[in-house]
């Protein structure tokens, strides 16, 4: 009676305690590591903010228009915030994905390494995306310039068409960085652009060809100034 | 700084001819049309002031294709008095075209200054290749005072048509004005005469590389000499007549150099305009004349139309560089018919203070932030020939030193937020 007790009572019981403190303390080490991700982060990202504060950061954001566009959005109070924050997310995330593997389950462990296999394309992504914005703003804003100076009545549609494809290619880029689907992509890409060009080659040569022309003319010559035929004396 | 600018025959020839009093210095590029002329009056012009003084005339050519050093060698009299040097001409130099035509303008100063510093010459006048009004009195007006009154820069003072020289009236001349203090005229003429002293300070000067020398050389001249404290003048001689041939020359690089030229100068010399407050007259030497400028048309109706487009497009841009109660007056007034259209003395002034100001503080892109300005500056030509339309070319002097003084009233505003940065509250005038 008692080796059936102890073998069918107890020694369940004693496992399934074994079991508890196991996943308890497993429990507790993640909770521990969150919170240290927690306290990092906050830390880093106070450090972060207050160095680039002192940097003037924030100052180069606005010359590269970056700083508009946060304070536009109101994603956050300044662009040094704003960084601040973002690697503030990254330790948490990070502290996070190593509590998941501190389960040391296969299904989390793998979670984790895809997760870190894939967090270079996504990052190299997300500086596509900014660096083709900022290029495209750039870009947009000299031709808009240019073209006023041209006195182009098309001005401010030329200048959003360069945004536009600096933009679309910009982003084309950065989906086939991060490998969705790809091919897809690039054939509607291709189609996209061959089609628009096609359609308005035929457009503007056969269908409307006179059209075409007074259009061209009006829209895209540049106006003669009579009177600043020699710049020169203006100086 | 110790790079050796002169070629070795060069400095072989200068070591020969020994030492020199006074140099005049053409720098040229393509200017077969009208550098005969201008040698030949050198000449003349020289031997009739300075008969006993030992004279060389240097012609800095910038790579001609149309035989200019062999037209001043044509036209020379005096071979031994005549020296034709090319200046070095890097890749930019080639790739852009400076607002007064020539590449490499500040190579082609660098040469010549270096040649007078070799031939220890006392005194320099520069005058610009594309001349077709100079006269051989003009070598006399920009030397004299050098050779014989002690001062160090002798600037050009002419009498232009009401429309002519609008980037000068308009900018140039009254902001140069009330940041320094002195009253130069004429502060980017292309002619000049400077002291040994000044041509040396010029030379310790590494600037010769930068886009102040490719494009701003004639106001980097004036501005070092008036705020170095060197001795400045003016020489009144007449009329300026230059040869039209830069038809395809763009108005709206052209004034961004020049315009950049004043802004970066105004971070170069940032400790002294901002302690400066009103402004002295220049002394004008010379007997002022009615010379009868040659007459510029203007056609008001096509500024307006571009300087309505801008303020319509260009809005975006505008609103990160000038501040809102100039930019809601600048909005209104594009609303007015041709017939009353006018801006303001204080309005213009607050827009050129304000385009300093975000050129300082970066707010855009520098290159587009200058080219921005060109509808706006023809919005300003158009008022003020509207204004000026019944004045004679006397009575306008008048209208241009009202201008000028706004430009001093209100320069508390641009000393005040010159320290300010971007994103701090920036009061309005």
């Amino acid at each position: 009676m008692n080796a059936f007790w102890k073998q069918a009572i107890i020694g369940p019981l004693r496992e399934l305690g074994q079991q508890a403190v196991a996943s308890l303390s497993s429990l507790i080490g993640i909770l521990a590591l969150i919170l240290l991700g927690l306290i990092l982060g906050w830390i880093a990202k106070e450090i972060i903010y207050r160095v680039l504060r002192a940097l003037r950061f924030d100052r180069l954001c606005d010359r590269l228009g970056v700083g508009l566009v946060v304070e536009r959005t109101g994603l956050a109070r300044s662009s040094s915030y704003l960084a601040g924050q973002l690697v503030q997310g990254l330790i948490i995330l990070t502290a996070l994905l190593a509590g998941l593997n501190a389960l040391g389950t296969p299904l989390t462990r793998n979670l984790v390494e895809r997760f870190f296999l894939y967090l270079p394309h996504l990052l190299a992504a997300l500086l596509v995306l900014v660096v083709g914005a900022l290029i495209s703003r750039f870009v947009g804003r000299s031709v808009l310039i240019a073209a006023v100076n041209a006195q182009m009545p098309s001005a401010r549609f030329l200048a959003g068409l360069t945004r536009f494809l600096v933009m679309a290619l910009t982003v084309v880029a950065a989906l086939d960085e991060v490998g969705i689907s790809r091919t897809t992509i690039i054939v509607a890409f291709a189609i996209l652009f061959g089609g628009l060009v096609a359609a308005a080659a035929i457009a503007l040569g056969l269908g409307a060809r006179d059209l075409a022309h007074d259009l061209m003319q009006s829209q895209f010559r540049p106006k003669v100034h009579s009177e600043v035929d020699d710049p020169k004396r203006h100086l | 700084m110790d790079e050796e600018i002169l070629q070795g025959q060069v400095r072989e020839r200068l070591r020969a001819l020994g030492e020199v009093e006074i140099i005049v210095g053409i720098p040229s590029y393509n200017n077969v049309r009208t550098i005969g002329y201008l040698v030949k009056a050198a000449q003349e012009g020289l031997a009739r002031a300075f008969p006993h003084q030992k004279i060389l005339i240097v012609n800095s050519d910038g790579g001609s294709k149309d035989g200019t050093p062999e037209a001043v060698l044509k036209a020379g009299n005096d071979l031994d008095s005549l020296m034709v040097v090319e200046h070095p001409l890097y890749p930019v130099h080639r790739l852009t075209t400076p607002y007064h035509g020539l590449p490499g303008k500040g190579s082609a100063f660098r040469t010549l200054f270096r040649i007078a510093e070799l031939t220890q010459a006392r005194a320099l006048a520069v005058v610009d290749a594309d001349l077709r009004g100079i006269t051989p009195e003009w070598f006399s007006l920009l030397l004299q005072p050098i050779l014989a009154l002690g001062y160090d820069y002798v600037a050009p003072h002419y009498q232009r048509d009401k429309y002519d020289g609008t980037i000068t009236n308009g900018i140039v001349y009254p902001l140069t004005r009330a940041l320094y203090g002195r009253r130069i005229r004429q502060p980017i003429g292309g002619e000049f005469g400077i002291s040994r002293r000044l041509l040396s300070r010029f030379l310790t000067r590494d600037v010769w590389s930068t886009d102040v020398a490719r494009y701003g050389i004639d106001i980097w001249v004036t501005t070092t000499a008036i705020a170095e404290n060197f001795q400045v003048c003016q020489t009144y001689l007449g009329a300026k007549i230059h040869d039209a041939k830069d038809f395809g020359s763009d108005l709206s690089s052209m004034l961004a150099q020049v315009v950049g030229s004043v802004f970066e100068l105004m971070e170069t010399y940032d400790s002294v305009w901002r302690n400066v407050l009103g402004s002295l007259p220049a002394p004008l030497l010379g007997i002022p004349f009615e010379a009868g400028p040659e007459p510029v048309p203007i056609a008001l109706g096509g500024m307006l139309a571009f300087y309505r487009q801008a303020i319509r497009d260009l809005l975006p841009v505008y609103q990160r560089i000038i501040s809102s109660p100039q930019l809601k007056t600048l909005n209104a007034n594009a609303a007015l018919p041709d017939s009353e259209f006018t801006l303001s003395d204080e309005l213009w002034v607050a827009v050129i203070y304000d385009f300093a100001l975000a050129y300082h503080r970066r707010v855009i892109d520098r290159d587009h932030l200058l080219k921005s300005l060109t509808p706006l500056y023809l919005g300003w030509v158009a008022s003020f020939a509207r204004q000026v339309e019944i004045e004679t070319v006397t009575q306008l002097e008048g209208r241009i030193e009202k201008l000028c003084q706004v430009f001093e009233q209100l320069k508390p505003y641009l000393i005040n937020q010159w320290a300010l940065q971007i994103g701090e509250t920036r009061s309005a005038l």
